[in-house]
This record gives C-alpha cells, structure tokens and sequence, in this order.
C-alpha cells in the first residue's frame, strides 16, 4: 500500500534522527569523551536515567519481599555490629564521617538515617542483599546469612532517630566483631544455577575467563572453557567432583606456591560452583 | 540497514586485535616455535591456537597466551622462564603432570614467542 507523502516524511525523518542518535552515542564511546572519572559528576540525563532506573527497579523487586518482625532491641543490636563491621565504612553514621577512600566514590554512598526514612524495610533489605551494580554497593547475599541481612535492616531503620552521643554511646558499648561469614544449610547436591552467582560473588571471574559470564577478559588464571572434561586440576590434581570442591576451598592446601587465593568458600558454595563448572565440557 | 554496517563496524573496532605486538617481546622465532609445537605434540595435552590438532584436554587450553599473567598459575610471565617450564616443567613445579620433555634451547625459545603472540 502506498504511503501518504506526510507519513513517508514523518517516517524517513525519524529514520535519519534515529540513525543520527545511534552515531552520535558510538562517537561518544568510541573517542573517549564522556567523562568516566570519580572527581566529575553524572551530567544531569544520566544522573536521571541511572537513579530513577535504580530506584524503579529496586521497587518492583522489593514488592514480593515479607517483612519480619524489625522492632527487637535485639535484633537492632546485631544489625549494629554487623553496620559497624561492613556499612560504617562507606556509609558513615550519626556524628561519624565515612572512610576517606569511600569519600573518593561517584556516586557518593548516602547517608542511611536519609535512605532509612525514604525507603520501605523489604527495599533496603533487597538493596543489602542484592547490592547495586555501578555504585560501589556489593551484594551481602553470599557474606551474611537472612535473619543477619534483616538485623542490619532493622538497625539501619533506627539510624533517623540516633543522636551522635546515642551512636557513639553504642559503639562504646559493644566490642563484639562482625563475622562476615555465611552459615547456610548444606544442600545434598551442588545447583549450577546458584553456582553461577557464586563465581562472580566469590570474584572467580576477576582471574578467570568464564564461559557464560560477561565480564572484562580476564587472564590471571587460566581460562575454564571445557574445565570439566579437563584431566588434572591445578596441573596435579585429577579431576574429580570431590577434588574440585577441594581445590575451590583451600588451593594452598593442595598448591602452596598457587597464587589462587584462598577465599573462604563455603562448602554449599563451592558445591554449587563445582556444579555449574560441570557443565562447561 | 546502515544500522547493520555500523553495529559491524563496531564489531570490528572492538576486536581488531589480529596480529598485535606482543605485550612481551621475546627472542625466538614465531613460525619455528609452531614447527617445534607441531613435532613435540604439545598439542596433546594442550588446546593450541593456530596448531592443526591441538585440542588436549589435561592440562589447560592456551589461547590468548600471551596475555596470561603467570606461568601455571605460580610464577610471575618472563621469556626465559617460560622456556624453562616447556623443557622442564617439574623442575620448577615438582609433582606437575607437565612432563620434562626433551628438546633444543632454541625450540623452547621459540616456542616461547609462539605462544607471546597469541593474544
């Protein structure tokens, strides 16, 4: 069917601008001239399209999150520790600056006694969990087990109503440390699903290039494409199931000059890794 | 359709990386080190670019080697010990699965720069 000469000019102007658009972004990828350093700010677009994209997405994903019961003198005491052991640093707390080298991040890490007012409980528990890409915030998911997330949360939730005497009093108050550390139960069988995350949550991918996962190239290590129709590990170990599993955890037990570090992988993780790598044949 | 041609020429620009200089320059001769890769069957053990046949499965694959940051995962890339390892690996690892394997100063070299060029 022929088009009216109104649409076709309507048509081909959207081509051309489109077409306009498209070289224009390339241009700026390509020569280098957006500016990607800490010391200058977002243009104001980007700063718009980065923010609302987080806070939509954070939305929708927090909508199906229960909330647990948040207001334990308890539970807000752990999430204390928990703030002081891993959040303080960037985040800073009433009467409390940030870390110096977290003053250096773009985007700036908010203050939470802010955040804490704005944003609903299931929201900056998912936030804590997941982390957000581009920001600086990591996941917690792999370091501090559920009922430790909402602790943190429950915590943070306090912060608004904390004079820094209040902070300071509890920061004197207790000396107990933050373990870092996830306490899951240990499933029968390993998920290559799970596995995946784990990868990149245990930073296999920083040295590693990895079938499946996008990331810059990385050849500190060698690469694991076929890994599991491999024959050794490490050049010495053979390849079995339980070895790989064994490798992942303690590699200076197994290689003492290895430079793969140990990285306090939990056996549920490491199995969970383990599975996904046997499907790399 | 001008689209297509430019999605490709980013393609392109993207991975024109054939046939760069190697990050590290080595002493030896490329195409030789191929020849000596080819006669000493490394290819049985090792994936190798380049080298009809090389697809063994023990020991890890080769690709993009010459932008590896370590030699079997414990010593710091450096020509002259990387021959070393090719000729005598368990002498630098002891317990390795690489066997010592006998060939000229002059193959490993080679090989040496082989394997830098592959990137």
């Amino acid at each position: 069917m022929p088009m009216a000469p109104k649409y076709r000019f309507a048509l081909q102007t959207f081509s051309a601008l489109s077409i306009a658009a498209a070289i224009a972004l390339l241009g700026a990828i390509y020569t280098g001239a957006y500016d990607v350093t800490a010391t200058h700010q977002h243009t104001r677009p980007v700063h718009w399209a980065l923010d609302t994209a987080m806070r939509q997405a954070v939305r929708l994903r927090a909508k199906g999150v229960k909330v647990p019961v948040l207001d334990d003198p308890a539970l807000a005491q752990r999430g204390f520790v928990h703030y002081r052991g891993s959040c303080l640093q960037c985040h800073g707390a009433p009467g409390v600056a940030p870390e110096p080298f977290a003053r250096g991040l773009m985007p700036l890490p908010n203050s939470l006694a802010q955040t804490a007012l704005e944003w609903t409980s299931a929201e900056l528990y998912w936030v804590t969990r997941s982390g957000l890409k581009m920001t600086g915030m990591p996941a917690w998911e792999f370091r501090y087990p559920d009922e430790d997330l909402w602790a943190i949360v429950a915590f943070v939730k306090l912060l608004p109503k904390l004079t820094a005497a209040d902070y300071a009093a509890m920061d004197r108050g207790s000396s107990e440390k933050s373990t870092s550390r996830w306490t899951g139960d240990l499933p029968t069988a390993g998920d290559a699903r799970r596995g995946a995350i784990a990868l990149q949550q245990y930073a296999c991918t920083s040295c590693h290039r990895i079938p499946g996962m996008v990331g810059a190239a990385a050849h500190v290590g060698p690469p694991l494409e076929g890994i599991a129709s491999r024959k050794y590990l490490a050049g010495r170990l053979p390849n079995t199931p339980e070895n790989m599993i064994r490798w992942i955890r303690e590699p200076k037990n197994i290689s003492p000059a290895t430079l793969m570090p140990d990285l306090d992988v939990t056996e549920h993780h490491a199995r969970d890794i383990a599975a996904y790598l046997a499907t790399l044949k | 359709m001008l689209l297509t041609a430019l999605a490709a020429l980013a393609a392109v620009t993207m991975c024109g990386c054939a046939d760069r200089e190697p990050l590290r320059p080595a002493p030896g001769d490329p195409a030789a080190g191929r020849v000596a890769i080819q006669r000493l069957q490394c290819g049985a053990c090792h994936a190798i670019p380049g080298v009809t046949g090389a697809r063994g499965q023990v020991g890890p694959p080769l690709d993009a080697y010459g932008r590896r940051v370590y030699i079997a995962g414990k010593l710091p890339q450096d020509p002259a010990l990387l021959a070393r390892w090719i000729a005598d690996a368990p002498s630098l690892a002891p317990g390795t699965a690489m066997p010592k394997i006998e060939m000229t100063a002059a193959e490993a070299r080679d090989m040496v720069a082989y394997l830098y060029r592959l990137r």
